[in-house]
């Protein structure tokens, strides 16, 4: 178990990660989902200890290893451009932890090729053994790079937006791939990414950074349900977001009304999800009572399984709605074609005037 | 219009219209001028000088009766056949110093200084003796380590020795001083190319998986900035094994190379016996650069 109490760095006093405390529990998927520049990288160099933080401490079990150089942690991490020896082999690039390390190396050659052997049929790649790393591809360098860190046994093991330079098919197939690899080690592994679905498929918990501070930690679903913050439902790229306030006992966003939720103060955001909404055309009458708008069609998206609309709101901004093909077909709009979006109250998210999710009484019917 | 096109690409294999030979042929005309160059003054140069190697030469003349006389002489005399052996040992000692001053200092400018301007600014200070003339950087050691000599008086002054050290100047041990001095930059040079080229992450990478510093160098950053050492290497050997200037003015004509032999030769008019040693100096620098490149395949490298 690793734990990180009140971490905090900041570059040319510009803060990075400020008072970040964690628990990374043992044999977890942890992701970790940041937008660029929301300190995330930064975050795994001071785990790796290739940056020292302000303040704060990193524990290891009971160990602080807050001031430990990097190769005494027993921390792996895989960095994002992959970073293999280019005048090695496959073999000697994965083999170099185990043979170099300043902690009890591995001097038998036999012992080190038999590991070797071991951790690349783990990963998949038996037979590239004697391969120079520049004459295999992307994929094949980024499970290099994870079975060099993943043989020298890291208590964890740090990844780096590890999909990140991969093109899409691979990247689904080693989404499976890393799943599968971490239970059958049973080692942590905290990734990295500023991917939303990357980390609500892959991670056990997910962590959801904000110019440095983790704003949710929580399972993907709950995160994915019941974001935190107003910034939490953007990362996710599921939600419309609304921006209103309270009048006279109604929320008022442009033409929406809505009842203010029973117990809250003030409201600063409400927030419908894109396939939560339904499309009525010019003369269908939204439900009595529901909320809707008038927008006008912009263009759709066909991405397989699911057609994502967009539409254009009365004050300019724009409404995304997600109509998934397995529930229904897909409906064609002419462009500037006036249209109403309508949605059920209990599919509305509420946030209040600091921007945090309002917690309602009643249980949110899944969507 | 986009069917017509379609129609074409479908059809059956047009045979594409046979360019004439001049036209395939002519981007060799651009090598034109270096190979005319490369032949009327290094390629025929170098079958004269083997040639005129075997010329008879006698006191006062020279005519072209082949013969091996010039050869024999040459392998025979010690003078000669030990200013060959003195020219491998004054050049593997600058070579070994050069490495031994270059490296560290390349290593600091092309490692541990990570802003590129500032890097440029030490590889540029590095070439500031460069800015005053090759005989007044060598005359300038002169002054610096003869009896009465800078080195000399500060360490009287300091107490350190009693006597004036004279085996500074005139000696060989001058010769490698002024040498090294000089060519010690076109080693730190290459070596710091290769060595701010390596990627941080991959020392970073090292470190975690565990290496300490001295096996992350062993093992990453030595091997990666060998191409720098080989052609840094290259540089120095090539300058070394022809000097004879820098031998000459700080040996006091005590210490013979290669190169001086050549020029008292030329000078008395022994132009085959001078040819000898031209070849001879061409053949063990055509050895020493193929072996430096057998380290290293540079191709690969670079």
């Amino acid at each position: 178990m690793m734990e990180l109490i009140g971490l905090s760095k900041s570059f040319d006093s510009k803060p990075a990660i400020v008072d970040l405390s964690l628990r990374v529990e043992d044999d977890e998927y942890l992701t970790l989902l940041g937008p660029s520049g929301s300190g995330k990288s930064t975050l795994l160099r001071v785990l790796a200890g290739l940056e020292r933080p302000e303040a704060g401490r990193i524990m290891l079990g009971d160990q602080d290893i807050t001031a430990r150089p990097t190769h005494l942690r027993g921390l792996g991490i895989v960095q994002q451009n992959y970073a293999l020896f280019p005048h090695m082999t496959v073999e000697e690039n994965v083999g170099f932890g185990l043979a170099h390390r300043a902690q009890d190396p591995v001097t038998d050659t036999a012992e080190v090729a038999r590991r070797v052997a071991q951790t690349l049929e783990l990963v998949g790649l038996l037979g590239l053994e004697r391969r120079m790393v520049g004459q295999i591809s992307g994929g094949q360098k980024q499970r290099v790079s994870l079975a060099r860190t993943l043989i020298t046994e890291p208590k964890v093991c740090l990844l780096d937006e590890p999909l990140g330079a991969l093109d899409a098919n691979l990247r689904e197939r080693m989404t499976v791939e890393l799943r599968k690899i971490r239970k059958a080690l049973g080692v942590t592994f905290f990734h990295v990414t500023g991917n939303e679905s990357e980390a609500i498929a892959m991670g056990d918990r997910m962590i959801v950074l904000d110019e440095g501070r983790a704003i949710q930690i929580a399972e993907p679903d709950t995160v994915f349900d019941a974001p935190a913050t107003v910034r939490v439902a953007r990362f996710l790229n599921a939600y419309n977001l609304l921006r209103g306030s309270v009048q006279g006992g109604t929320f008022e966003s442009g033409e929406v009304r809505m009842p203010v939720p029973s117990g809250a103060q003030s409201l600063s955001c409400a927030a419908v999800r894109y396939d939560a909404v339904r499309v009525l055309r010019s003369g269908a009458e939204a439900e009595a009572g529901a909320p809707a708008l008038h927008a006008t069609f912009v263009a759709s998206e066909f991405m397989g399984s699911k057609v994502v609309y967009f539409f254009r709101m009365a004050d300019g901004g724009m409404f995304e709605v997600e109509r998934h093909l397995s529930s229904s077909d897909p409906e064609t709009y002419g462009e500037g074609e006036h249209v109403t979006l309508s949605w059920r109250m209990q599919d509305v998210l509420f946030f209040d005037a600091n921007g945090d999710l309002i917690e309602l009484a009643q249980a949110k019917g899944a969507a | 219009m986009a069917t017509n096109n379609d129609s074409v690409a479908m059809g059956a294999p047009v045979a594409a219209p046979q360019e004439s030979f001049w036209a395939r042929n002519r981007h060799y005309l651009l090598l034109a001028p270096g190979v005319v160059w490369m032949v009327l003054f290094l390629v025929v140069p170098l079958l004269m000088m083997v040639y005129v190697s075997f010329w008879t030469q006698t006191t006062f003349a020279i005519s072209s009766d082949l013969t091996i006389k010039s050869w024999q002489t040459f392998f025979a005399s010690e003078t000669y056949f030990g200013a060959l052996l003195r020219t491998l040992r004054i050049w593997l000692t600058v070579l070994f110093f050069t490495f031994l001053i270059g490296y560290p200092t390349a290593l600091f400018i092309g490692q541990f200084v990570r802003n590129k301007t500032l890097q440029t600014v030490l590889l540029v200070a590095c070439v500031i003796p460069f800015w005053t003339s090759f005989l007044i950087r060598v005359l300038a050691w002169r002054p610096m380590l003869g009896k009465e000599g800078a080195v000399n008086i500060v360490l009287q002054g300091l107490g350190i020795i009693d006597q004036p050290i004279e085996v500074l100047l005139f000696t060989e041990l001058s010769v490698i001083i002024g040498m090294v001095q000089i060519y010690v930059v076109f080693m730190v040079g290459p070596i710091a190319f290769m060595l701010a080229r390596i990627d941080h992450s991959l020392i970073e990478a090292a470190r975690d998986l565990g290496a300490s510093a001295w096996t992350i160098f062993r093992t990453i950053i030595f091997p990666l900035s060998l191409p720098g050492v080989v052609v840094g290497a290259i540089f120095v050997s090539v300058m070394v094994l022809g000097e004879f200037a820098t031998a000459s003015a700080l040996s006091g004509r005590k210490v013979n190379l290669l190169g001086n032999i050549i020029v008292t030769q030329v000078g008395s008019l022994k132009w085959a016996f001078a040819a000898v040693v031209g070849v001879i100096l061409t053949a063990v620098m055509a050895v020493v650069i193929t072996a430096l490149l057998r380290v290293v395949n540079l191709r690969k490298e670079l």
